[in-house]
């Protein structure tokens, strides 16, 4: 009860002091930063803009403001020079305990009130797409959970040591640290969570769990350093190591910090939210194994039931070989390394597997022996949390898995086959989803799902049929919108929730545009099965790919911020422009990836071809300032590069260092300097129409089946020029 | 005098503050240095002038921090009640007042020093170099003239209110987030990252534009005027 009272009695004082009044204001009002100052997330769906920067940015400033309001709150005794007074009264171990529960407090009213203030303007600056779900996890998450981080390090500094100068100077660091050189590293940028983009129309759990999950390993970490420092409060005269020895003697008190500091330092290490893939993305290991001699796959099948609430799989596929060998083999899968392989059956019996610990682009590999039988049956149960690769760890939820949206990819939908070959070129596969009725299914592929079974607690179980060891799963509340173009039919998924933004945009007329000046100037695509082409809008993932029959359409392409942008033109769409294009170059003429470093790839075509696209479609001014000039900066600053120019000293730097570099550098190679140079063969051959011609040629030619790949010798020959003859100035 | 200065320097030096700030700072710099220095400033090597004055550029809100710090050692309510004593010992104030200040800077410049040893050790670490003596005419064109400035203002916004001097602290980090003129860019770093683009070579030697001297200049007179008006303009407060 005198707790309570004293609870009480603290708050009200500290609701009175002006400089808690200050603090609670600037707060309140530091979102605003997020609109025209600091804007850490950078995509442009109107989410991003106008809730997750204004929430991160009051989350950034108000974590300081507290902090500061926390140091001058512990030394307003002291500095008052009532200390002894109040030490006389209670104890000062209590006192402490009672501020931080008042600070507490005023944080959560501050939090209570900022996001009072700040919902109309949301909801009025983010117009349809407004979620009140979407608002109160990002204020509370990127927001709210930085005040009580800010209220902790800054008691921490001070009750341990006892000075505002040094208080100020310590948190001053971590604050700085968060901001700058942490930033885009999610787990240790604790006042300013990486988030780098909120979806407009569909759900954005993951992320709000990855900051929820940063948010809580910090609060361990924090809660159990203040706890550490609230022993260390003066008390009897004694100074820091004497208070400490005294406040251990109730040994509660060292044991929850210590379980907070395991907990917190467990939850860094153990973090379920990323993987360990290898940073080297040059290293294919898994695509290199060699397959197995007598061993041939004739087909696979694969349940999938989505737990849509918890964001988790679990999944049971099953495999089919034929083993000629006439020995034991080892079959090798990639399986997302988030899973968990429960059990492994093989004809029926359970067998023995191992996962190993090196993982690669966002697998581990798992390996089942099989018998030495001529028909073997092979089946993996498996389940968990998906994991998202660590080369991507700033730019987290892709992997959403809600009852809003779905995106499985590969080893993340089932065990990717590595290892055994298909049975007649086919690896044939059934795969069947169980999600929400509210969701429709779309492979990304060739494939078409349809509901098979409806099931009694209002799941409907989804079947269709593909070819390959891996494949993509698109679920999500769809609309499909069918387009005629270059004849071909085009089916165009998008979210329900896009609807108006697509119609007032023209999304329909501009896929179609594409197509028909793609069909034009190259050819007509083919595919494997019909002529139907899907394509598929994703949540915000900055970026896309293409497969044989799809493409995918990211939905910051077409946003209600770009569509009312005057300065962007009606240039919006160029990821979907540049993923379509990859039907052309990539699918319908496929290159050979096999060199990482060779800067010939299908990326330089194709972004050439987006280049001209946007040139017919939004003038020629256009597209040289977002296209040739920004090449040509790209190219100008790669081969500029201390590092490029001196590579002798990025081999003394450490290796992730050295990854990151030249990670960065072989980008700039594909998709800048290429179609610079392609540009420059477009000039040296004739200009467009006579480019045109050799694209079309070279799209049309026929193929060697043992090596079906255009070559960048290919392309010379086409143009009549010599490798030399496109050397950059 | 000596002895007042070296009475203050203890003051200053041997204490808490001066320990944990110089530790904060070391942690500080060394994850600027390993995660932003090390891949070069304006396509130039990571030990070249311009990277090194935007590492420095990075750390001036701490050093700035820190100097105004050790003027509350002298500006402080306490410490204003304690110059009842000091005025009544035969010390001239204005000597008090020039140890004082040197104990400041002294400090101010250790802490400066403990920044450019890291990264000296920093730079022989990972890539074997060791020509530190061509880095100095740049840490005194970034550094001297805005530490000089903090001192020198912040004592006299201290003398004025004693919380002005916390104010004032957060002056280098509102620096950082505007966009300056290019001949202030040296007071937010911009300085380094665009002014070597413009000189057409490449690594080019370190220079600056006659306006960003003058703007250091300037900024340096403030700060010297500042402090002599502090050492030189004190007198005996009459009882």
């Amino acid at each position: 009860m005198k707790g309570i009272r004293l609870f009480r009695l603290e708050l009200g004082r500290l609701l009175r002091s002006p400089l808690t009044w200050g603090m609670v204001l600037l707060t309140v009002v530091s979102p605003l930063a997020g609109l025209l100052l600091y804007k850490p997330a950078s995509a442009s769906t109107m989410l991003t803009m106008y809730l997750a920067n204004p929430s991160i940015s009051g989350g950034a400033a108000g974590g300081i403001f507290f902090g500061i309001l926390t140091v001058f709150e512990l030394n307003r005794v002291s500095r008052s020079r009532a200390e002894l007074l109040l030490d006389a009264a209670v104890s000062p171990l209590t006192m402490a305990l009672m501020r931080m529960f008042s600070l507490m407090s005023a944080a959560l009213v501050t939090l209570g009130v900022t996001m009072a203030v700040w919902l109309p303007i949301s909801r009025s600056l983010i117009g349809s797409v407004f979620g009140i779900l979407d608002y109160a996890l990002a204020y509370v998450l990127f927001m709210g959970l930085a005040l009580p981080l800010g209220i902790l390090s800054a008691a921490s500094a001070y009750q341990i040591t006892r000075r505002v100068d040094l208080s100020l100077a310590l948190f001053a660091a971590f604050a700085g640290l968060s901001l700058t050189v942490w930033a885009d590293r999610w787990q240790l940028c604790w006042l300013n969570p990486c988030v780098w983009a909120l979806s407009d129309d569909f759900s954005n759990f993951r992320i709000f769990r990855s900051a929820a999950y940063m948010r809580l390993t910090w609060l361990g970490a924090l809660a159990s350093l203040w706890i550490l420092s609230w022993m260390c409060i003066r008390q009897y005269g004694k100074g820091i190591l004497g208070s400490l020895a005294r406040s251990v003697r109730h040994i509660f008190r060292p044991i929850i910090a210590l379980l907070l500091l395991v907990c917190s330092v467990t939850a860094y290490a153990a973090q379920p939210l990323v993987d360990h893939s290898n940073p080297d993305q040059t290293v294919f290991t898994f695509l290199e194994l060699e397959y197995l001699e007598g061993v041939i796959c004739s087909g696979r099948t694969a349940q999938i039931f989505p737990d849509t609430s918890a964001g988790t799989v679990d999944g049971k596929a099953s495999y089919q070989f034929q083993n000629a060998s006439g020995q034991i083999q080892t079959v090798a899968f990639g399986i997302n390394p988030g899973y968990t392989v429960s059990a492994v059956w093989v004809n029926g019996a359970e067998a023995a597997f191992e996962v190993g610990d090196y993982q690669e682009f966002n697998e581990a590999m798992l390996e089942v022996e099989i018998p030495a039988e001529e028909a073997v049956e092979l089946t993996v149960e498996y389940g968990g949390f998906p994991k998202e690769s660590r080369n991507s760890s700033s730019m987290q939820g892709h992997v959403e898995i809600s009852e809003e949206y779905l995106c499985l990819e590969n080893a993340t939908l089932a065990p990717r086959l590595m290892n055994v070959l298909p049975d007649e070129g086919m690896y044939p596969a059934v795969i069947e989803v169980t999600l929400p009725n509210s969701m429709t299914v779309i492979p990304f592929g060739t494939g078409e799902a349809a509901a098979v079974k409806e099931l009694e607690d209002g799941t409907v179980t989804w079947r269709y049929e593909d070819n390959g060891t891996g494949g993509i799963l698109y679920a999500g509340d769809y609309i499909r919108e069918d387009i005629e173009a270059g004849g071909i039919a085009v089916e165009l998924y998008y979210g329900r929730k896009h609807q108006k933004v697509m119609e007032e945009v023209g999304g329909a007329e501009a896929v179609k545009e594409v197509v028909n000046y793609c069909t034009e100037h190259y050819g007509v695509l083919s595919f494997g099965t019909g002529k139907a082409l899907k394509l598929i809008q994703s949540r915000v993932a900055g970026g896309g790919y293409a497969t044989d029959g799809a493409s995918l359409l990211d939905e910051a392409d077409f946003t209600a911020a770009n569509l009312g942008d005057g300065s962007k033109g009606a240039a919006s769409g160029e990821v979907m422009i540049h993923e379509l294009v990859h039907q052309w170059w990539g699918l319908g003429n496929m290159f050979d990836s096999s060199d990482e470093n060779n800067p010939w790839s299908a990326e330089g075509l194709t972004v050439y071809t987006t280049y001209r696209i946007v040139k017919e479609l939004y003038g020629e001014e256009y597209a040289r300032e977002h296209y040739i000039e920004q090449w040509q900066q790209a190219v100008d600053d790669y081969y500029l590069n201390f590092y490029v120019r001196n590579p002798e000293y990025l081999d003394e730097l450490p290796s992730d260092q050295q990854l990151e570099i030249s990670n960065s550098l072989s980008y700039v190679r594909k998709y800048c300097e290429m179609p610079l140079k392609i540009l420059k063969a477009e000039e040296l051959a004739g200009g467009e129409e006579a480019m045109d011609q050799i694209l079309y040629e070279l799209f049309n030619r026929e193929l060697d089946p043992t090596y079906p790949y255009l070559t960048y010798e290919d392309f010379l020959e086409a143009c009549g020029l010599k490798e030399e003859d496109l050397n950059l100035d | 005098m000596i002895k007042i200065f070296r009475y203050e320097c203890k003051r200053l030096l041997w204490n808490k503050f001066f320990f944990g700030i110089g530790l904060v700072l070391l942690f500080y710099g060394w994850q600027v240095l390993s995660n932003a220095t090390i891949l070069g400033i304006s396509h130039t090597a990571p030990f070249s002038p311009w990277s090194f004055g935007d590492y420095l550029c990075r750390m001036m809100p701490l050093l700035w921090i820190g100097a105004l710090f050790f003027l509350t050692f002298f500006t402080s309510a306490k410490a204003k009640r304690m110059a009842v004593l000091t005025d009544a010992t035969p010390a001239l104030p204005g000597h008090y007042a020039l140890a004082r200040c040197s104990a400041a800077m002294t400090a101010t410049a250790l802490l400066t020093f403990a920044c450019l040893a890291e990264a000296a050790v920093f730079y022989g670490w990972y890539f074997k170099w060791y020509h530190w003596g061509t880095l100095l005419l740049t840490a005194a064109a970034v550094l001297v003239p805005p530490l000089v400035f903090a001192l020198g203002s912040g004592w006299i916004l201290g003398r004025c209110r004693p919380w002005l001097i916390y104010v004032w602290m957060l002056l280098p980090m509102g620096v950082q987030a505007v966009s300056l003129p290019s001949m202030l860019g040296v007071w937010n770093g911009s300085f380094f990252t665009e002014y070597p683009k413009t000189l057409g070579m490449m690594d080019p030697a370190f220079t600056m534009p006659p306006a960003a001297i003058a703007a250091q200049l300037l900024l340096l007179a403030a700060g010297i005027v500042l402090l002599g008006f502090r050492c030189f303009g004190t007198e005996r407060q009459p009882v």
